[in-house]
């Protein structure tokens, strides 16, 4: 059974289970080939009858996990905001802009490179898709630095999680986001180092689709805590 | 089913990008010039709403995606924008309905 926030071990090894679940995708020997009357009737469970899993199983239980979990911290910010209007809009203009424009940019980027980095091993480009793997590991670890810089930012003008409900909620809900960063990185970490194995081919490599899922999905996650915390002032 | 780089190839991908780019800087302005007008937040939370998307359909490539999994994206993506739109127009009837 997943926790509700992933830990790192857990993270990995939903990474790590590679190998071809039902709906995902066949080999690519199977590529393009016409169903036959020797086939029988399709199964339910198969990619066609069902769409596709985009990377494992696994990863989709973890994910839904985060979504609960942040559908739940979004609900107390919007209760919070319920009760307390000004204390909210007065505090989305004391934060550094700067910060989360940056980090938003970062995180946006480093999703590109990695979406690039599925497509290049797609082609059975590998070395293009570690390529793309290491551009989007570098810009997402300047995720923590953007924001261990947007905290002391923040301390230096007298923003701390005791200054006001605003800055309670912001505080939580931008930590256990960089939590979740930090297991997608230590993720592309891993899925770099079996790609530089050559654990990943054009026809297979639901690991790295897996990650690629996962950090797509955190980055959704800041896109809203973005707007809700920086945008709406 | 081979799925290839062209069922979302580089030049949508990387439009998407730019979209979700521009929307970011897009969306600092209108919270800047919209301030405190009634405006602001439903137009944040159809930024929002379209930036979620975007990320579902392009970078997730949702639309080929199980079912269940293009249910939970759509129902997460559209839960922040309609708790934005109860709070702003209902925040005062939700205050008192949580209160302990």
């Amino acid at each position: 059974m997943l926790p509700a926030i992933l830990t790192p071990s857990s993270c990995l090894s939903l990474i790590a289970a590679a190998p071809a679940m039902p709906g995902a995708l066949p080999p690519a020997g199977d590529a393009g080939r016409l169903p036959t009357a020797h086939d029988g009737p399709p199964r339910l469970d198969t990619p066609a009858a069902s769409g596709r899993i985009p990377g494992n199983k696994g990863i989709w239980v973890g994910i839904t996990c985060v979504f609960v979990e942040f559908a739940v911290l979004f609900s107390v910010y919007f209760v919070s905001r319920a009760h307390f209007p000004t204390d909210f809009e007065a505090g989305h203009a004391r934060l550094s802009l700067v910060a989360g424009t940056t980090i938003t940019l970062l995180l946006l980027t480093s999703s590109l490179l990695i979406a690039l980095s599925v497509n290049a091993i797609r082609d059975g480009k590998r070395r293009q898709s570690i390529g793309w793997l290491i551009g989007g590991l570098v810009l997402a670890l300047g995720y923590p630095v953007a924001k261990y810089l947007e905290f002391r930012w923040n301390l230096a003008h007298g923003i701390r999680g005791d200054s006001g409900i605003f800055f309670t909620v912001y505080y939580y809900l931008t930590l256990t986001h960089l939590v979740h960063g930090f297991w997608g990185i230590l993720g592309m970490l891993w899925v770099l180092a079996r790609n530089l194995v050559g654990a990943y081919s054009s026809a297979e490599y639901s690991g790295l689709e897996a990650l690629a899922s996962y950090w797509h999905v955190t980055d959704m996650i800041w896109l809203i805590i973005f707007s809700l915390c920086y945008v709406l002032v | 089913m081979r799925v290839t780089s062209s069922s979302t190839g580089t030049l949508a991908l990387a439009g998407a990008w730019a979209l979700l780019v521009v929307l970011t800087l897009g969306s600092l302005g209108v919270g800047r010039s919209l301030h405190a007008s009634a405006w602001l937040t439903p137009i944040v939370a159809a930024i929002v709403w379209l930036k979620c998307t975007l990320i579902a359909r392009y970078f997730i490539e949702a639309n080929r995606a199980h079912p269940f999994i293009q249910w939970a994206l759509r129902l997460f993506i559209v839960f922040v924008p309609i708790w934005l739109l109860l709070t702003a127009w209902l925040g005062e009837r939700i205050a008192g309905w949580t209160t302990l």
